[in-house]
């Protein structure tokens, strides 16, 4: 035993360092091979700490950042035009706050007009956070299970389709974009009705994979969601083509994909509720589900 | 290490909401990191490799990564970080240039390794282009600003 505690003491650096290592490798196989509930338990606790302080830094950082502008600029000012200079500001600051009202307007009546086209139900989202790392591209949402985010359920934005959700808790969910490098939906190419599977790709933009090779598909053809797999319904605008590539020996052929959304700049997106979906090819690689 | 739990809400903040603007080409510094590089500096092996499964695993849940992905290099790079920093001169910019450099595309390397066994191959080309290199560049200029503040405080209060 007292042998047993000296080898223990002696190797202990090696023992903490396999351990931890060993620890990681079985929770990515876990998660990879059979996503156990205490993968999801561990996912959804840590997130749960940590999300209230995501939403209130997202929340306080646009008046901090005003206030802040404002007390830099008030500590410049000359004395004598004081009186004005604060005038100036103050109708400057109302009118920054009228302009990002109409900009905010106009981005909610196109999310409004999008609903009322559309006989499904919706839940708009403000976008809170993005991906901890450059390997993923996710983004954190303020509505959770609460006001009746479920998992798979897609997420929209004017242009088009944004993503799926992946993860919920509570207060918050995490939706995977379509660029991110295991998503996968079904394409349609609306032109000429060919189908493809639009992936995430590590640099900018998307892919169409699994072309036919004789397919007619050109640069600027618009992509539309093709509905198979059942968590998209079919229609919903993806992007358009951007580049055709033909390999030579290659059973399909492939395109990038320019989204029709601007995924870097989203502050709001609609989640598509209401609608039975299931699991498919367009769940990506299978983990998390 | 009483700063080592703020430290990392500060790094959740920071990487999720504040570094949006800052990104280039749609690329953050890897704060999380330097986080464990600054515990490491400090700590015995055995606790930076426990400091850096931490931070890794609350880096794998604000992420799509497979929950362990960071945690595995992060306890890895705290344990060697630990081990090599009583030999290292880190104290020289160039020399912490080239160890941020090399730790944070060794990290990403793992990173690579791991994804292509649990979730395929992904292409080679733009994970090098679009991930690793400029990940690298970015945290490290960023790591060694935030390791240089000692030095630099201490010239400018000379200099005062």
């Amino acid at each position: 035993m007292t042998a047993l505690l000296r080898m223990l003491g002696r190797y202990r650096r090696a023992i903490v360092l396999a351990s931890a290592l060993l620890l990681s490798f079985l929770l990515m196989t876990l998660q990879v091979r059979h996503d156990t509930a205490v993968v999801t338990f561990t996912r959804q606790a840590l997130l749960l700490v940590v999300s209230p302080f995501i939403k209130i830094t997202a929340a306080t950082i646009h008046g901090v950042t005003s206030t802040w502008q404002d007390y830099v600029d008030l500590r410049t000012l000359r004395e004598e035009n004081k009186r004005l200079q604060l005038e100036v500001s103050t109708l400057k600051r109302r009118l920054d706050q009228l302009q990002e009202q109409a900009l905010e307007t106009q981005r909610l009546q196109r999310l409004l007009a999008m609903r009322d086209s559309s006989q499904a139900e919706f839940l708009t989202a403000r976008v809170v956070g993005k991906d901890a790392t450059n390997w993923f591209k996710t983004i954190l949402l303020d509505r959770g299970s609460m006001e009746g985010v479920r998992r798979n359920q897609p997420a929209l934005a004017p242009n088009g389709l944004v993503g799926r959700v992946v993860e919920v808790t509570p207060a918050s969910a995490r939706v995977q974009l379509l660029t991110d490098p295991v998503s996968a939906v079904g394409g349609l190419i609306q032109r000429t009705r060919v189908t493809g599977i639009v992936s995430g790709n590590l640099g900018a933009g998307a892919r169409v994979r699994y072309l036919p090779l004789m397919a007619d598909v050109a640069v600027g053809d618009e992509v539309v969601t093709s509905g198979m797999g059942g968590l998209f319904p079919k229609g919903i605008p993806i992007g358009r083509i951007a580049t055709v590539e033909r390999k030579s020996g290659a059973l399909f052929q492939e395109a990038t994909l320019t989204p029709g959304v601007d995924l870097s700049r989203l502050e709001e997106v609609l989640i598509l509720k209401g609608l039975e979906v299931r699991e498919g090819f367009e769940s990506g690689t299978g983990r998390r589900q | 290490m009483s700063w080592f739990l703020p430290g990392l809400l500060l790094c959740v903040i920071a990487q999720a909401v504040l570094l949006g603007p800052l990104s280039l080409m749609e690329i953050r510094p890897d704060l999380f990191l330097l986080l464990v590089i600054l515990v490491s500096r400090r700590s015995s092996p055995e606790a930076a490799t426990i400091l850096g499964f931490l931070i890794g695993l609350c880096q794998d849940a604000l992420s799509g990564a497979p929950l362990g992905l960071h945690a595995f290099t992060d306890s890895l790079m705290g344990f060697v970080v630990a081990r090599l920093s009583r030999h290292l001169y880190t104290d020289k910019p160039f020399a912490l240039l080239w160890f941020l450099l090399g730790g944070s595309a060794a990290a990403s390397g793992i990173r690579l390794a791991l994804l292509t066994f649990f979730l395929g191959p992904p292409p080679l080309l733009p994970a090098l282009l679009w991930v690793i290199i400029p990940e690298a560049l970015y945290t490290a200029a960023v790591g060694l600003l935030i390791l240089s503040l000692p030095q630099i405080r201490a010239a400018l209060t000379r200099t005062v």
